[in-house]
């Protein structure tokens, strides 16, 4: 299983590693896939794009094992599998990195990166050899084998998932969304990584939202929309990002742009003092009123740290918060009084702490407003059908109605709903952390469109981000965070990709 | 560009009768739990006719009163996404005192009866503190809370039966109306409080989120902590209100009053479909389980089933129930 030499004969199924045959895949009446054909290359890093929804997880999910076709058939080798399971597409060499994290919390780093290929005698774990060997995948990662994963933060988890395919000797391995959490560094490390098992003849199957990525990570590049194959092309070198983007949409793509202005003269909207809490410590900072301020840095240099603190999800120990020039009380200690504050904060793990899964979009966007819009404790249900069914539409929240289990939707889709829930208290300070991690291109620019037009309105907001793009596009002042406290501030036509990336490596 | 899609009218004719035979077979198994006790009602009934007579019937409900308000006592912390087993003991404990409340420390029997549902409410609510503020887990907090409130029944009674109620206190379990039993009117009534708790208030919305996502609940501005308490607390006021019930019908309080409710209580809610995982479930359904269990009890009564036998068919009809559910949920949900 961990020769990554490749003897084949000359017959016709070497040169693809994968043949996805006429695939379907159909919930009830609802088709995720249509009658997909896709051959992959040996060796090949393969591209896989499309909006939130189009059915890139799905395919994956198939091809390793996880769900079944409705129809069609996946060749493995020139032999179809058929009703194989994710164990047994394991032990063929296909491994797949799901898009949201898979991790058991209580349990090691090391034991983590094992989990279900335990090294073993007899059906016994062999202890030594898998600290070992968890310790050397682990070099350089800056992750403590022994420390229980559930300690570790977003982006230490999603590495472990990543590591633990990139080691596992697959010979093909399957990538949903991996860069999404990731830092820049990060991202220069995995892609360094998957080069190098390229060269051993490893096959890849990348998906992403990030254009750029797949232009220069890709051999080739496969486009779905609305579960049906869109394009692509074998040739990547011929593809350009906005050929891309149009494939993906269907339709030309407008990035959006905020005009930056400066909001000296525009009133305080928000006051922080001497804020004081876990991995913060931060002097002072004025938000205007209906300026979009961006926070970037390493993780742990605050700025998400901050961004919680002001919510009451980072406890702080002291610290004061003031709106409109009136004196500043103590910040909320709750996300409750919070939001009675008139602070919201989404979170960037929506499937940690974002969204209640087998809730409706409808209860999940209304969750947060719920007392407000109550009368004696009863909820209005003809009130609220109508505040869900408003953000349902202006979200643009692809699903057949509000009364869709969010399980069931795509993650950007998720996403639009926790964002609908946060809006929905109509907030005077808007905190998003991550608001376009994971979502694609053209939500992204709905997203910032309707954060654009939210602060138009007189709401202030704060971006957390490492997405250098979405800071260019979307805020007027970037605060670079370091040790706590903000590091270093950019505004005007300083904020460019280049000046950010240099700045966050710093 | 184009989309590959070539199916035929009459493929598309199929898909659509399979994918409704696949919807008409998930209702099927949705309600299984009242289809199954509508079989068993007829089933019973072939046996002995007696069991479809209005007065079984009406024997069946008043059985069903305790159960039904310990099935919902216990649904509420499964809401949550934790459990309570000290339900039944609590019970049994609190009608005690309220029982000496009346005759030892002679207060009217009304207010005694409010002492004991008092004292129920409070353990629930203290049940609620150890596991939110102390983060004790439920399991076995609520495990040590059950042994404990059994054994101080155990300890005021003397190990004897409590038969000193009043004629006030006992009226409620024995009183009829036209002929029809009073007592299954506050198990309706507590359905129903229950009911629109869960569908139309904010407190029930709040406590689907928690047993669903108590992390995202809480990012939300749910109290999370608040809301745990107020459901163990409610389900404390319930198991009060069941052991007067009981109390009131047997008109006597045993030394292990309640306790052979346990498993019936925490079965009944789960048979009807509340998840121990939290986060769903609903009134219908508990009614359903609860039903269920009480006319396989009652039907295994009165049909001639040598009593060896009794336990075990009534174990493997609920298993049944189980299984059935079970297929729903990997097929259909
Ligand atoms: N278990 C499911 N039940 C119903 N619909 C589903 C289920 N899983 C996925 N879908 C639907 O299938 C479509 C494709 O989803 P997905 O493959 O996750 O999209 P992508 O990964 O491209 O964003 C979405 O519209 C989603 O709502
Ligand atoms: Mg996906």
């Amino acid at each position: 299983m961990t020769s990554q030499t490749l003897k084949q004969d000359a017959s016709a199924d070497t040169e693809f590693a994968l043949r996805i045959d006429n695939v379907s895949k159909s919930y009830g009446a609802f088709y995720a896939l249509r009658s997909v054909s896709l051959n992959i290359r040996r060796g090949s890093i393969h591209g896989l794009l499309g909006e939130n929804g189009a059915g890139k997880s799905t395919l994956v999910g198939i091809i390793s094992g996880q769900r079944s076709p409705t129809e069609g058939t996946i060749y493995l080798n020139g032999t179809e599998v058929a009703g194989a399971d994710v164990r047994s597409m394991e032990e063929a060499g296909v491994f797949l990195v799901t898009q949201e994290p898979m991790i058991i919390d209580h349990i090691s780093a090391a034991e983590n990166l094992m989990l279900g290929i335990w090294p073993s005698k007899g059906g016994f774990v062999q202890w030594r050899k898998l600290k070992a060997d968890a310790a050397r995948m682990l070099k350089g990662s800056g992750i403590d084998p022994t420390v229980d994963a559930g300690r570790l933060n977003a982006v230490a988890r999603r590495k472990l998932n990543i590591l633990r395919a990139m080691f596992s000797g697959g010979k093909v391995i399957i990538l949903d969304e991996p860069t999404a959490a990731l830092t820049v560094p990060d991202r220069r490390q995995l892609f360094d990584f998957m080069r190098q098992l390229k060269n051993d003849g490893v096959t890849f199957i990348f998906i992403s939202h990030y254009n750029d990525e797949i232009l220069e990570i890709c051999d080739a590049v496969s486009v779905l929309r609305d579960g049906a194959l869109a394009g692509g092309s074998e040739d990547i070198a011929s593809m350009r990002s906005e050929q891309l983007s149009e494939l993906v949409l269907g339709r030309g793509l407008v990035l959006f742009q905020r005009e930056r202005r400066s909001f000296e003269s525009e009133p305080v909207a928000v006051s922080l003092r001497n804020v004081v809490a876990n991995h913060v410590n931060l002097d002072r900072l004025d938000i205007r009123k209906g300026e979009i301020i961006g926070f970037t840095g390493l993780p742990g240099a605050g700025a998400k740290e901050l961004a919680k603190a002001i919510f009451g999800l980072n406890r702080a120990k002291s610290g004061t918060i003031g709106f409109d020039g009136v004196e500043g009380s103590s910040l909320p200690q709750h996300p409750k009084a919070a939001f009675d504050a008139g602070i919201a904060y989404l979170s960037d793990d929506r499937r940690k702490d974002g969204a209640v899964g087998h809730l409706l979009i409808a209860e999940n966007i209304a969750l947060s407003s719920l007392d407000r819009r109550a009368v004696f404790g009863f909820v209005e249900s003809g009130k609220e059908a109508s505040l869900c069914a408003g953000y349902f539409a202006s979200m643009g929240i692809k699903a057949p109605n509000a009364e869709a289990v969010v399980n069931t939707l795509s993650g950007g889709n998720q996403q639009k709903v926790c964002l609908g829930r946060v809006l929905a208290t109509e907030p005077r300070l808007l905190i998003l952390d991550e608001p376009t991690r994971g979502i694609d291109v053209g939500v992204k620019q709905d997203v910032l469109r309707i954060i654009d037009e939210l602060s138009k309105t007189g709401v202030s907001v704060i971006i957390v981000s490492t997405d250098t793009d979405e800071l260019v596009r979307a805020v007027d002042r970037v605060c670079v965070f370091g040790n706590g406290a903000i590091h270093q501030t950019v505004t005007g036509d300083d904020i460019t990709t280049e000046n950010l990336r240099r700045l966050a490596q710093a | 560009m184009s989309t590959v899609m070539t199916s035929t009218p009459s493929k598309e004719a199929t898909e659509k009768t399979s994918i409704g035979m696949h919807k008409a077979v998930g209702w099927i198994l949705h309600n299984v739990v009242w289809i199954w006790l509508v079989a068993l009602i007829l089933g019973f009934g072939m046996f002995n006719e007696f069991f479809l007579s209005v007065m079984n019937m009406q024997n069946i409900t008043v059985q069903a009163t305790v159960l039904g308000m310990l099935g919902l006592a216990v649904a509420l912390p499964l809401l949550v996404a934790e459990i309570d087993l000290s339900i039944p003991a609590n019970l049994g404990f609190s009608s005690a005192i309220g029982a000496i409340a009346y005759a030892d420390w002679g207060m009217p029997w009304f207010i005694a009866m409010l002492v004991g549902v008092g004292v129920a409410t409070l353990i629930g609510f203290f049940n609620g503190l150890c596991i939110t503020k102390l983060r004790m887990v439920s399991l076995i907090q609520t495990l040590s809370m059950m042994i404990i409130l059994q054994g101080a029944l155990l300890a005021l009674t003397q190990g004897k039966t409590l038969t000193n109620l009043s004629d006030g206190y006992v009226w409620i379990g024995n009183a009829s109306i036209g002929g029809w039993p009073v007592m299954p009117l506050i198990m309706v009534l507590a359905l129903v409080i229950v009911g629109i708790m869960l569908k139309m208030t904010v407190l029930g919305r709040s406590i689907y989120a928690v047993g669903g996502n108590p992390l995202a609940s809480n990012s939300a501005g749910i109290r999370v902590d608040r809301i745990k308490i107020i459901t163990y607390t409610i389900a404390g006021f319930l198991a009060g209100i069941a052991g007067f019930l009981l109390a009131s019908w047997q008109m006597a309080i045993t030394s292990n009053q309640g306790s052979s409710y346990l498993l019936y209580a925490i079965a009944a809610p789960i048979i009807g479909g509340v998840s121990v995982f939290g986060g769903r479930g609903n009134v219908v359904g508990i009614l359903g389980g609860v039903l269920l269990l009480t006319v396989i009890q009652v039907g295994l009564a009165i049909t001639n089933v040598p009593s060896f036998y009794v336990g075990m068919i009534g174990g493997f009809m609920i298993f049944i129930a189980v299984a059935i559910d079970a297929v729903r949920v990997r097929y259909f949900a």
